[in-house]
Protein backbone atom coordinates (compact mmCIF):
# COMPACT_ATOMS: atom_id res chain seq x y z
CA UNK A 1 0.00 0.00 0.00
CA UNK A 2 1.10 2.83 -0.56
CA UNK A 3 1.15 6.35 1.27
CA UNK A 4 1.08 10.20 0.24
CA UNK A 5 3.70 12.05 2.02
CA UNK A 6 2.82 15.16 0.18
CA UNK A 7 1.23 16.16 -2.55
CA UNK A 8 4.51 15.55 -5.05
CA UNK A 9 5.85 12.79 -3.01
CA UNK A 10 4.75 9.17 -2.38
CA UNK A 11 6.21 6.47 -0.24
CA UNK A 12 6.39 2.81 -1.41
CA UNK A 13 6.75 -0.30 0.98
CA UNK A 14 9.11 -3.06 -1.26
CA UNK A 15 9.30 -6.62 0.34
CA UNK A 16 10.85 -9.99 -1.22
CA UNK A 17 8.28 -11.04 -3.73
CA UNK A 18 6.58 -7.46 -3.88
CA UNK A 19 8.33 -5.99 -6.70
CA UNK A 20 7.62 -2.26 -8.05
CA UNK A 21 7.55 -0.84 -11.52
CA UNK A 22 8.59 3.14 -11.39
CA UNK A 23 9.20 5.58 -14.20
CA UNK A 24 13.07 5.22 -14.73
CA UNK A 25 14.87 7.98 -12.66
CA UNK A 26 11.76 8.66 -10.44
CA UNK A 27 13.51 7.55 -7.12
CA UNK A 28 13.90 10.17 -4.64
CA UNK A 29 15.60 8.56 -1.40
CA UNK A 30 15.16 4.84 0.14
CA UNK A 31 15.31 3.05 3.61
CA UNK A 32 16.32 -0.35 4.13
CA UNK A 33 18.38 -3.23 0.98
CA UNK A 34 16.45 -1.74 -2.45
CA UNK A 35 17.72 -2.63 -6.13
CA UNK A 36 16.87 -0.77 -9.28
CA UNK A 37 17.36 -2.61 -12.72
CA UNK A 38 16.37 -0.92 -16.10
CA UNK A 39 13.45 -2.89 -17.10
CA UNK A 40 14.39 -3.08 -20.90
CA UNK A 41 10.92 -5.33 -21.89
CA UNK A 42 9.25 -1.72 -20.21
CA UNK A 43 6.93 -3.53 -17.65
CA UNK A 44 5.13 -6.92 -16.99
CA UNK A 45 4.69 -9.69 -19.43
CA UNK A 46 7.29 -11.19 -22.27
CA UNK A 47 8.86 -10.11 -25.58
CA UNK A 48 5.75 -10.23 -26.98
CA UNK A 49 4.53 -7.60 -24.74
CA UNK A 50 7.61 -5.38 -25.09
CA UNK A 51 6.96 -5.44 -29.01
CA UNK A 52 3.67 -4.40 -28.05
CA UNK A 53 4.35 -1.12 -26.29
CA UNK A 54 7.05 -0.44 -28.76
CA UNK A 55 4.75 -0.45 -31.38
CA UNK A 56 2.20 1.36 -29.39
CA UNK A 57 4.46 4.27 -28.62
CA UNK A 58 3.95 3.15 -25.19
CA UNK A 59 7.26 1.86 -24.28
CA UNK A 60 8.04 4.58 -21.15
CA UNK A 61 11.53 3.34 -19.54
CA UNK A 62 10.42 1.50 -16.58
CA UNK A 63 12.65 0.00 -13.67
CA UNK A 64 12.09 -2.81 -11.42
CA UNK A 65 12.35 -2.11 -7.52
CA UNK A 66 12.81 -5.09 -5.58
CA UNK A 67 14.68 -5.38 -1.87
CA UNK A 68 13.22 -4.91 1.52
CA UNK A 69 12.86 -1.37 3.03
CA UNK A 70 10.54 1.55 1.60
CA UNK A 71 11.58 3.71 -1.43
CA UNK A 72 10.24 7.38 -1.85
CA UNK A 73 8.94 8.55 -5.47
CA UNK A 74 8.41 11.61 -7.39
CA UNK A 75 9.05 13.24 -10.78
CA UNK A 76 9.50 16.58 -12.23
CA UNK A 77 7.93 18.70 -9.40
CA UNK A 78 4.31 17.24 -10.64
CA UNK A 79 1.74 16.32 -8.60
CA UNK A 80 1.80 12.65 -7.92
CA UNK A 81 -2.01 11.42 -6.71
CA UNK A 82 -2.71 7.64 -5.51
CA UNK A 83 -5.01 5.46 -6.83
CA UNK A 84 -5.77 2.12 -5.32
CA UNK A 85 -7.29 -0.49 -7.21
CA UNK A 86 -9.52 -3.18 -6.20
CA UNK A 87 -10.30 -5.35 -9.08
CA UNK A 88 -11.00 -2.80 -11.31
CA UNK A 89 -9.50 -1.77 -14.63
CA UNK A 90 -6.80 1.76 -15.06
CA UNK A 91 -6.75 3.65 -17.83
CA UNK A 92 -3.94 5.83 -17.95
CA UNK A 93 -0.98 6.97 -20.56
CA UNK A 94 2.36 5.45 -19.65
CA UNK A 95 4.17 8.66 -19.37
CA UNK A 96 1.68 9.44 -16.21
CA UNK A 97 2.66 6.29 -14.73
CA UNK A 98 4.46 7.51 -11.58
CA UNK A 99 4.86 4.11 -10.08
CA UNK A 100 2.67 1.09 -9.47
CA UNK A 101 2.44 -2.42 -7.74
CA UNK A 102 3.63 -5.91 -9.34
CA UNK A 103 0.36 -7.37 -8.33
CA UNK A 104 -1.24 -4.96 -10.58
CA UNK A 105 -1.26 -6.55 -14.11
CA UNK A 106 -0.46 -4.25 -16.98
CA UNK A 107 -1.21 -4.14 -20.89
CA UNK A 108 -1.87 -1.83 -23.46
CA UNK A 109 -4.98 -1.79 -25.21
CA UNK A 110 -5.68 -0.33 -28.49
CA UNK A 111 -8.02 2.70 -28.64
CA UNK A 112 -9.76 1.77 -31.34
CA UNK A 113 -11.33 -1.32 -30.22
CA UNK A 114 -12.85 1.43 -28.36
CA UNK A 115 -15.61 3.38 -30.56
CA UNK A 116 -13.90 1.59 -33.77
CA UNK A 117 -13.13 5.03 -35.85
CA UNK A 118 -14.40 7.64 -33.15
CA UNK A 119 -11.86 5.90 -31.22
CA UNK A 120 -8.97 6.92 -33.61
CA UNK A 121 -9.96 10.44 -33.71
CA UNK A 122 -10.24 10.67 -29.81
CA UNK A 123 -6.44 9.73 -29.99
CA UNK A 124 -5.56 11.61 -32.54
CA UNK A 125 -7.40 15.27 -31.13
CA UNK A 126 -6.58 14.16 -27.41
CA UNK A 127 -3.06 13.88 -28.60
CA UNK A 128 -2.49 10.52 -26.81
CA UNK A 129 -2.40 8.38 -29.57
CA UNK A 130 -4.16 5.19 -30.00
CA UNK A 131 -2.78 3.22 -27.47
CA UNK A 132 -3.30 3.37 -23.55
CA UNK A 133 -2.27 1.68 -21.28
CA UNK A 134 -4.26 -0.24 -18.62
CA UNK A 135 -3.63 -1.39 -15.16
CA UNK A 136 -5.84 -4.47 -13.76
CA UNK A 137 -6.10 -6.55 -10.54
CA UNK A 138 -5.66 -5.28 -7.18
CA UNK A 139 -2.95 -2.60 -5.79
CA UNK A 140 -1.69 1.22 -5.67
CA UNK A 141 -0.24 2.91 -8.48
CA UNK A 142 0.27 6.78 -8.58
CA UNK A 143 0.16 9.22 -11.32
CA UNK A 144 1.72 12.03 -12.51
CA UNK A 145 -0.38 15.34 -13.37
CA UNK A 146 0.10 19.23 -13.84
CA UNK A 147 -1.32 20.59 -10.54
CA UNK A 148 -3.78 18.94 -8.14
CA UNK A 149 -5.96 16.18 -9.50
CA UNK A 150 -9.55 15.65 -8.34
CA UNK A 151 -12.27 12.67 -9.34
CA UNK A 152 -14.96 13.04 -11.18
CA UNK A 153 -17.85 10.09 -10.45
CA UNK A 154 -19.42 9.01 -13.53
CA UNK A 155 -22.68 7.52 -13.62
CA UNK A 156 -25.22 6.32 -16.35
CA UNK A 157 -27.47 9.17 -15.41
CA UNK A 158 -24.61 11.72 -15.61
CA UNK A 159 -21.84 11.58 -17.98
CA UNK A 160 -19.09 13.64 -18.06
CA UNK A 161 -17.31 15.88 -20.86
CA UNK A 162 -13.48 16.63 -20.38
CA UNK A 163 -11.67 18.84 -21.64
CA UNK A 164 -9.11 16.19 -23.50
CA UNK A 165 -5.78 18.33 -22.28
CA UNK A 166 -7.12 18.21 -18.80
CA UNK A 167 -7.90 14.34 -18.88
CA UNK A 168 -5.85 12.10 -16.57
CA UNK A 169 -6.71 8.69 -16.30
CA UNK A 170 -9.99 6.76 -15.57
CA UNK A 171 -11.46 3.78 -13.85
CA UNK A 172 -14.21 1.39 -14.10
CA UNK A 173 -16.68 0.91 -17.12
CA UNK A 174 -16.38 3.57 -19.16
CA UNK A 175 -16.49 4.51 -22.45
CA UNK A 176 -15.05 7.33 -23.64
CA UNK A 177 -15.40 8.89 -26.81
CA UNK A 178 -14.55 12.56 -28.29
CA UNK A 179 -17.54 14.73 -28.53
CA UNK A 180 -17.16 18.34 -30.86
CA UNK A 181 -18.83 21.13 -30.69
CA UNK A 182 -17.59 22.91 -33.81
CA UNK A 183 -19.88 25.24 -34.72
CA UNK A 184 -19.54 27.90 -37.63
CA UNK A 185 -17.80 30.19 -35.04
CA UNK A 186 -14.84 27.66 -34.43
CA UNK A 187 -14.67 27.78 -38.84
CA UNK A 188 -13.88 31.44 -39.02
CA UNK A 189 -11.22 30.90 -35.47
CA UNK A 190 -13.55 32.20 -32.82
CA UNK A 191 -14.23 29.53 -31.13
CA UNK A 192 -14.53 29.01 -27.34
CA UNK A 193 -11.56 26.81 -27.27
CA UNK A 194 -13.94 24.04 -26.41
CA UNK A 195 -14.45 22.27 -29.29
CA UNK A 196 -13.30 18.82 -28.59
CA UNK A 197 -14.36 16.94 -25.20
CA UNK A 198 -13.52 13.97 -24.43
CA UNK A 199 -17.52 12.57 -23.27
CA UNK A 200 -17.12 9.96 -20.35
CA UNK A 201 -19.89 7.43 -19.76
CA UNK A 202 -20.65 4.26 -18.00
CA UNK A 203 -19.60 3.73 -14.07
CA UNK A 204 -16.22 5.03 -12.81
CA UNK A 205 -14.48 8.04 -12.29
CA UNK A 206 -12.62 10.23 -14.24
CA UNK A 207 -9.05 11.84 -13.02
CA UNK A 208 -8.53 15.42 -14.08
CA UNK A 209 -6.21 17.70 -13.59
CA UNK A 210 -6.37 21.68 -12.73
CA UNK A 211 -4.34 22.56 -15.64
CA UNK A 212 -4.32 21.97 -19.13
CA UNK A 213 -0.99 21.28 -19.67
CA UNK A 214 0.62 17.99 -20.84
CA UNK A 215 3.93 16.73 -18.97
CA UNK B 1 -14.11 25.97 -5.03
CA UNK B 2 -12.40 22.31 -4.99
CA UNK B 3 -8.86 22.17 -3.90
CA UNK B 4 -7.55 25.50 -4.42
CA UNK B 5 -6.74 25.16 -8.57
CA UNK B 6 -10.11 23.94 -9.49
CA UNK B 7 -13.16 26.33 -9.55
CA UNK B 8 -16.44 24.21 -9.30
CA UNK B 9 -19.32 26.71 -11.12
CA UNK B 10 -22.88 24.80 -10.45
CA UNK B 11 -25.19 26.35 -13.07
CA UNK B 12 -28.91 26.36 -13.29
CA UNK B 13 -30.02 27.77 -16.67
CA UNK B 14 -27.62 30.87 -15.57
CA UNK B 15 -24.52 32.01 -17.40
CA UNK B 16 -20.86 32.53 -16.37
CA UNK B 17 -18.27 34.52 -18.11
CA UNK B 18 -14.99 32.63 -18.14
CA UNK B 19 -11.69 33.02 -19.87
CA UNK B 20 -11.23 31.30 -23.29
CA UNK B 21 -10.32 27.32 -22.71
CA UNK B 22 -10.52 27.27 -19.05
CA UNK B 23 -13.02 24.90 -18.47
CA UNK B 24 -11.66 20.97 -17.47
CA UNK B 25 -14.62 18.74 -16.92
CA UNK B 26 -18.24 19.75 -17.13
CA UNK B 27 -21.29 17.20 -16.37
CA UNK B 28 -24.90 18.17 -17.58
CA UNK B 29 -25.46 20.37 -20.73
CA UNK B 30 -23.49 23.05 -21.07
CA UNK B 31 -22.74 25.48 -24.15
CA UNK B 32 -19.54 27.61 -24.78
CA UNK B 33 -20.21 30.48 -27.21
CA UNK B 34 -16.71 32.56 -27.50
CA UNK B 35 -17.96 36.48 -26.74
CA UNK B 36 -15.79 38.80 -29.21
CA UNK B 37 -14.44 41.62 -27.36
CA UNK B 38 -15.28 40.01 -23.92
CA UNK B 39 -18.63 40.69 -23.73
CA UNK B 40 -18.63 44.67 -23.53
CA UNK B 41 -20.53 45.40 -26.89
CA UNK B 42 -18.76 47.63 -30.15
CA UNK B 43 -16.84 50.06 -28.21
CA UNK B 44 -15.69 47.42 -25.48
CA UNK B 45 -14.08 45.40 -28.68
CA UNK B 46 -12.65 48.59 -30.16
CA UNK B 47 -11.16 49.63 -26.56
CA UNK B 48 -9.64 46.39 -26.04
CA UNK B 49 -8.03 46.07 -29.72
CA UNK B 50 -6.32 49.29 -28.72
CA UNK B 51 -5.00 49.33 -25.21
CA UNK B 52 -3.83 45.98 -26.17
CA UNK B 53 -5.90 44.57 -22.70
CA UNK B 54 -7.11 41.14 -24.76
CA UNK B 55 -9.41 39.08 -23.29
CA UNK B 56 -10.64 35.82 -24.61
CA UNK B 57 -13.88 35.37 -22.74
CA UNK B 58 -16.27 32.67 -23.38
CA UNK B 59 -20.01 32.67 -22.07
CA UNK B 60 -20.77 29.31 -20.46
CA UNK B 61 -24.58 28.26 -19.99
CA UNK B 62 -26.18 25.29 -18.88
CA UNK B 63 -27.37 22.90 -16.37
CA UNK B 64 -24.85 21.35 -14.26
CA UNK B 65 -21.55 21.88 -12.94
CA UNK B 66 -18.24 22.88 -14.68
CA UNK B 67 -15.42 22.88 -13.65
CA UNK B 68 -12.86 25.49 -14.24
CA UNK B 69 -8.57 25.73 -14.26
CA UNK B 70 -5.76 28.06 -15.53
CA UNK B 71 -2.26 26.21 -15.77
CA UNK B 72 -2.52 25.04 -12.41
CA UNK B 73 -2.48 28.24 -10.66
CA UNK B 74 -4.44 29.46 -7.27
CA UNK B 75 -7.51 30.54 -7.57
CA UNK B 76 -9.43 33.09 -5.24
CA UNK B 77 -12.55 34.08 -4.86
CA UNK B 78 -13.59 37.66 -4.33
CA UNK B 79 -17.09 38.57 -3.54
CA UNK B 80 -18.35 41.87 -5.05
CA UNK B 81 -20.94 43.90 -3.56
CA UNK B 82 -21.39 47.17 -5.72
CA UNK B 83 -17.65 47.97 -5.18
CA UNK B 84 -15.27 47.43 -8.17
CA UNK B 85 -12.29 45.30 -8.82
CA UNK B 86 -9.55 46.19 -10.41
CA UNK B 87 -7.21 43.32 -11.94
CA UNK B 88 -5.34 42.08 -14.73
CA UNK B 89 -6.61 40.68 -17.96
CA UNK B 90 -4.86 38.16 -17.58
CA UNK B 91 -5.29 37.01 -14.07
CA UNK B 92 -8.89 37.07 -14.52
CA UNK B 93 -10.19 33.69 -14.60
CA UNK B 94 -14.51 33.76 -14.34
CA UNK B 95 -16.65 35.98 -13.55
CA UNK B 96 -20.72 36.15 -12.83
CA UNK B 97 -22.78 37.60 -15.44
CA UNK B 98 -24.59 40.24 -13.42
CA UNK B 99 -20.51 41.77 -13.13
CA UNK B 100 -19.67 44.40 -16.01
CA UNK B 101 -16.15 44.27 -17.11
CA UNK B 102 -13.96 46.89 -19.00
CA UNK B 103 -10.98 48.68 -19.24
CA UNK B 104 -9.39 51.76 -17.88
CA UNK B 105 -5.91 53.83 -18.27
CA UNK B 106 -3.22 52.89 -15.30
CA UNK B 107 -0.54 55.30 -16.70
CA UNK B 108 3.27 54.55 -16.00
CA UNK B 109 2.34 51.50 -12.97
CA UNK B 110 1.41 49.28 -15.96
CA UNK B 111 4.19 49.85 -18.14
CA UNK B 112 6.59 49.27 -15.08
CA UNK B 113 4.36 45.56 -14.45
CA UNK B 114 5.19 44.64 -17.64
CA UNK B 115 1.43 44.75 -19.04
CA UNK B 116 0.60 47.69 -20.34
CA UNK B 117 -1.20 50.96 -19.44
CA UNK B 118 -4.28 49.27 -19.05
CA UNK B 119 -6.13 47.12 -16.68
CA UNK B 120 -9.48 45.66 -16.82
CA UNK B 121 -12.34 46.70 -13.83
CA UNK B 122 -14.91 44.41 -12.98
CA UNK B 123 -17.91 46.06 -11.36
CA UNK B 124 -21.16 44.93 -9.41
CA UNK B 125 -22.30 42.40 -7.56
CA UNK B 126 -21.33 38.48 -7.07
CA UNK B 127 -18.45 36.68 -7.71
CA UNK B 128 -15.16 37.01 -9.55
CA UNK B 129 -13.01 34.59 -9.40
CA UNK B 130 -9.00 35.61 -9.71
CA UNK B 131 -5.96 33.93 -10.73
CA UNK B 132 -2.53 33.86 -8.98
CA UNK B 133 0.82 32.54 -9.12
CA UNK B 134 1.16 30.86 -5.93
CA UNK B 135 -1.51 31.47 -3.02
CA UNK B 136 -2.22 34.96 -3.18
CA UNK B 137 -2.34 36.90 0.16
CA UNK B 138 -4.90 39.87 0.72
CA UNK B 139 -3.24 43.22 2.61
CA UNK B 140 -5.34 45.82 3.61
CA UNK B 141 -4.59 49.10 3.44
CA UNK B 142 -6.14 52.32 5.84
CA UNK B 143 -5.43 55.99 5.61
CA UNK B 144 -2.20 56.83 7.28
CA UNK B 145 -0.63 53.11 6.42
CA UNK B 146 0.18 53.06 2.94
CA UNK B 147 0.88 49.60 1.42
CA UNK B 148 3.81 49.47 -1.04
CA UNK B 149 3.70 46.01 -3.30
CA UNK B 150 6.47 45.19 -5.68
CA UNK B 151 5.10 45.39 -9.50
CA UNK B 152 5.58 41.96 -10.21
CA UNK B 153 3.67 40.39 -6.83
CA UNK B 154 0.75 42.98 -7.50
CA UNK B 155 -2.51 40.55 -8.94
CA UNK B 156 -5.35 42.94 -8.18
CA UNK B 157 -6.89 45.44 -5.44
CA UNK B 158 -10.96 46.09 -4.93
CA UNK B 159 -12.21 49.90 -2.73
CA UNK B 160 -10.80 53.38 -2.93
CA UNK B 161 -7.18 52.94 -3.36
CA UNK B 162 -5.13 55.36 -5.09
CA UNK B 163 -1.86 54.65 -6.76
CA UNK B 164 1.26 55.57 -6.88
CA UNK B 165 4.73 54.84 -8.69
CA UNK B 166 7.24 54.79 -6.49
CA UNK B 167 11.36 55.10 -7.62
CA UNK B 168 13.90 54.21 -5.70
CA UNK B 169 16.86 55.01 -8.50
CA UNK B 170 20.23 56.22 -7.46
CA UNK B 171 23.57 56.29 -8.66
CA UNK B 172 24.05 52.78 -8.27
CA UNK B 173 21.32 51.50 -10.22
CA UNK B 174 23.25 53.17 -12.97
CA UNK B 175 25.44 51.26 -12.57
CA UNK B 176 23.85 47.77 -11.86
CA UNK B 177 24.15 47.60 -8.34
CA UNK B 178 20.89 47.28 -6.89
CA UNK B 179 18.64 45.63 -4.71
CA UNK B 180 16.48 44.72 -7.54
CA UNK B 181 13.61 46.91 -6.03
CA UNK B 182 13.74 50.02 -7.75
CA UNK B 183 10.29 50.12 -8.76
CA UNK B 184 7.42 50.03 -6.35
CA UNK B 185 3.22 50.60 -6.38
CA UNK B 186 2.20 52.55 -3.57
CA UNK B 187 -1.43 52.36 -2.38
CA UNK B 188 -3.07 54.79 -0.07
CA UNK B 189 -6.57 54.77 1.05
CA UNK B 190 -9.16 52.42 1.94
CA UNK B 191 -9.02 48.96 0.28
CA UNK B 192 -7.27 45.20 0.35
CA UNK B 193 -4.51 44.34 -2.24
CA UNK B 194 -3.81 41.00 -3.46
CA UNK B 195 -0.36 40.24 -3.67
CA UNK B 196 1.08 36.85 -4.96
CA UNK B 197 4.26 34.67 -4.17
CA UNK B 198 6.11 35.11 -7.19
CA UNK B 199 7.20 38.09 -9.01
CA UNK B 200 6.35 38.56 -13.17
CA UNK B 201 9.53 39.02 -15.24
CA UNK B 202 8.90 42.73 -15.72
CA UNK B 203 10.89 45.80 -16.61
CA UNK B 204 10.99 47.54 -12.94
CA UNK B 205 12.55 43.77 -12.03
CA UNK B 206 15.62 44.27 -14.64
CA UNK B 207 16.80 47.68 -13.21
Amino acid sequence: MFTQINSKMVEAPVSPGQRLFSQRGAMLAYKGDVSFTPDLMGGQGGVGSMLGRRLANEDTPLMTVEGNGTVMFGHGGHHAHLIHLTGDTLYVEADRLLVFEGSLQQSTMFMGSQGGLRGIIRGQATGQGLFTTTLTGHGSAAVLAHGGVFEIPITPQRPVHVDPQAYVAHRGEVQSKVSTAIGWRDAIGRGSGEAFQLELTGNGTVFVQASEEKL
Amino acid sequence: MQGSRVLAVDLTGDTVKARNGSMVAYDGQMSFKRMTGGGEGLRGLVTRRITGEKMTVMEVQGQGTCWFAERAAEINLVRLNGERLHVEANNLLCTEATLRTGTEFTGLRGASEGHGLFTTKVEGSGWAAITSDGPAVILRVAPGLPLRVDPGAYVAHTGDLKQNFRTDVTWRALVGETGGESFQIEFEGNGLVYVQPSERRTVAGEV
